[in-house]
């Protein structure tokens, strides 16, 4: 067996062969979760869409296990990996039913028919999301935070050993941010998911990652266990806090200091 | 839970079936229906003479059956034009790819007969083919530059216009025999359908529209959007291909033998989305289909029968109906979207 189950070797990632962040040692191994966090703009997507195989990587390599990824089939990679992205869904005339069951494309025969196997996966996916009381529902007609649940549904109905998700507690409330995190643990513990995501919540990222990527300029600026990251000094450093002159006051320094105590 | 799948299965057999025999009712009013009126019993062959034999045989099942095949294939041209650009309104004549065709087709009948050559349908078709692969060309080129979907439709009208002058001026130059024969095509036409065009027509157009069926998965997928399609295993660049060249392949098809015909590639595959209450393409396909043969039989019989003698052109009527349709689709736009 491998060590890690996802890694990066000097992976260079942007836009039209510009590299826009370079050489991303990342080494994760089987069912953790690792969490990108850094100022907006730092190319937190960039860096999960080129993982995710959206975007040609730059340079360098990634790997699943202990295939390249450049050179998965897109039918292989399809049943190992799926995402959550910020991009909008176009789901007309489809119930939300309907677009967790895209997530079963990579197991069904050629025109696409749901077997009674793909079915009761759905099903049972959209109990596990609680998604299930939503599911007659019309997707254009649901909320942002109902959607990104459906969107985690169809990512797991996929049935990966790995997601890739972008800033997917943004339009959740505390109560399904926590429910949102709570499903990718449990997934975690019982079939070794393997997780990347993007996080803007500091806090959440402390408590759920096992690894923390922080970004910020052309290079991985910290990677680590959360213990090692959040410091204080650093997470100033890395969101440019000082600069911002948002220190002076009091009640945002012991805000700080509050998201990186210690345990 | 099983019930309702059921009903969907259920309304989507029906909505089929009742396109199904809604082509037949008007395929065989069609050959019915005309400058001479023939009967059921002349029809079946228990009656009538010769003469209604050879105007049935040789005019009347031709052009129908040319209807029935070219509806089609107008309708699943628009529709795989809609899905491509996620755009409602988008379609082979708004985007100017009727135009294109029309364009070669008529810079080919011209020259060729100029040097006293007959064009012979395959030559036709090739010529529309390219035509439309040219307006393509251009539509694709824009949209890269142009996110907004309406001015994509603005830019598909504009080159439409220009392959229009340009085919006008063509026939302007054109011997005057040449100009009744062109003149009554470029306005999209029906009429005069041999039964070689029709072995030629169905053949190109049933194997494109069975290729197109079996893309139902694929285009199902790329419906979500070009992210989430690539994640579950599609591969994006083959299918862009599959559609631009299927969809050029039926615009061309049309317009080689009937002339630009309008707004049907909008209006029937919206109306049959409406009656299926579904976007799944392995039911939108061959549903659109039969829609486009329904509302291109029934707009023929208008063409033919409401000021006869004189016949309308096809795109005349099509428009009447199709274009209430296209507006209607516009409006019913919920807010947020690209139109």
């Amino acid at each position: 067996m491998y060590e890690y189950y996802f890694m990066t070797k000097k992976m260079c990632v942007g836009y039209d062969r510009k590299p826009l962040i370079k050489e991303m040692e990342i080494a994760l191994p089987k069912g953790e979760i690792l969490s990108l966090i850094g100022p907006n703009g730092a190319g937190k997507s960039t860096v999960l869409k080129s993982i995710a195989g959206q975007l040609q990587l730059v340079g360098g390599s990634a790997y699943l296990g202990d295939e390249e990824l450049g050179e998965m089939k897109p039918s292989e990679l399809a049943q190992k990996m799926s995402v959550v992205l910020t991009q909008k869904v176009r789901a007309e005339l489809k119930n939300c039913r309907d677009v967790v069951a895209t997530g079963r494309y990579p197991y069904t025969g050629w025109f696409g028919i749901l077997s009674k196997e793909d079915e009761r996966i759905v099903d049972e996916v959209m109990e596990l999301t609680h998604t299930a009381g939503i599911r007659e529902q019309e997707f254009d007609k649901i909320s942002d935070g109902q959607k990104q649940r459906v969107m985690l549904a169809r990512a797991i109905c996929q049935e990966p050993e790995i997601v890739v998700l972008d800033e997917p507690t943004s339009y959740l409330d505390i109560r399904y941010k926590l429910d949102f995190l709570s499903i990718l643990e449990e997934l975690r513990e019982q079939k070794g998911l393997t997780v990347i995501m993007s996080l803007h919540e500091l806090d959440l990222a402390k408590i759920v990652s096992d690894k923390i990527l922080c970004l910020k300029g052309e290079y991985v600026e910290r990677y680590g266990t959360p213990e090692e990251v959040f410091e204080p000094d650093f997470m100033e450093r890395l969101f440019g806090l000082k600069e911002g002159g948002f220190l002076k006051n009091k009640k945002f320094s012991a805000y700080i200091r509050q998201i990186c105590a210690q345990p | 839970m099983a019930g309702r799948y059921k009903n969907r299965t259920c309304r989507a057999v029906m909505v089929l079936a009742a396109l199904g025999v809604g082509a037949a009712f008007f395929f065989i009013l069609n050959i019915c229906i005309g400058s001479v009126r023939i009967t059921l019993p002349e029809l079946t062959g228990q009656e009538g003479g010769e003469t209604v034999r050879k105007i049935l045989w040789d005019i009347r099942l031709p052009r129908a059956a040319a209807v029935l095949i070219l509806g089609g294939a107008l309708s699943l041209a628009g529709y795989l034009l809609q899905t491509f650009f996620n755009n409602p309104i988008a379609g082979p004549f708004v985007l100017g790819i009727s135009s294109g065709a029309k364009m070669a087709v008529a810079l080919v009948m011209v020259f060729l007969m100029g040097k006293g050559i007959r064009v012979s349908s395959a030559a036709m078709i090739l010529a529309a083919f390219f035509g439309a692969m040219l307006s393509m060309g251009f539509v694709l080129l824009m949209s890269r530059k142009i996110n907004n979907m309406s001015m994509l439709v603005v830019s598909g009208v504009m080159i439409g216009y220009i392959c229009s002058a340009i085919t006008e001026l063509v026939v302007t130059f054109a011997e005057d025999a040449d100009i009744v024969n062109l003149h009554n095509w470029s306005r999209g036409s029906f009429s005069g359908m041999t039964w070689e065009n029709v072995e030629v027509m169905a053949a190109v157009v049933s194997v494109t529209s069975l290729a197109v069926f079996l893309m139902s998965k694929p285009l199902a997928a790329y419906q979500l959007g070009d992210a989430y399609a690539k994640n579950v295993g599609v591969n994006i660049q083959l299918l862009r291909v599959g559609i631009v060249v299927f969809s050029s392949i039926l615009s061309a098809c049309i317009v080689a033998f009937a002339g630009p015909i309008s707004f049907v590639g909008i209006a029937a595959p919206h109306l049959v989305k409406k009656l299926l209450r579904t976007a799944e393409p392995i039911l939108m396909v061959p549903a659109c289909f039969l829609g486009g043969s329904v509302f291109c039989l029934f707009c023929d019989l208008l063409a033919k029968t409401m000021l006869a003698p004189t016949e309308l052109s096809i795109s005349t009527v099509t428009a009447i109906f199709g274009a209430p349709v296209v507006l209607w689709v516009m409006v019913k736009r919920r807010k947020g979207s690209h139109v």
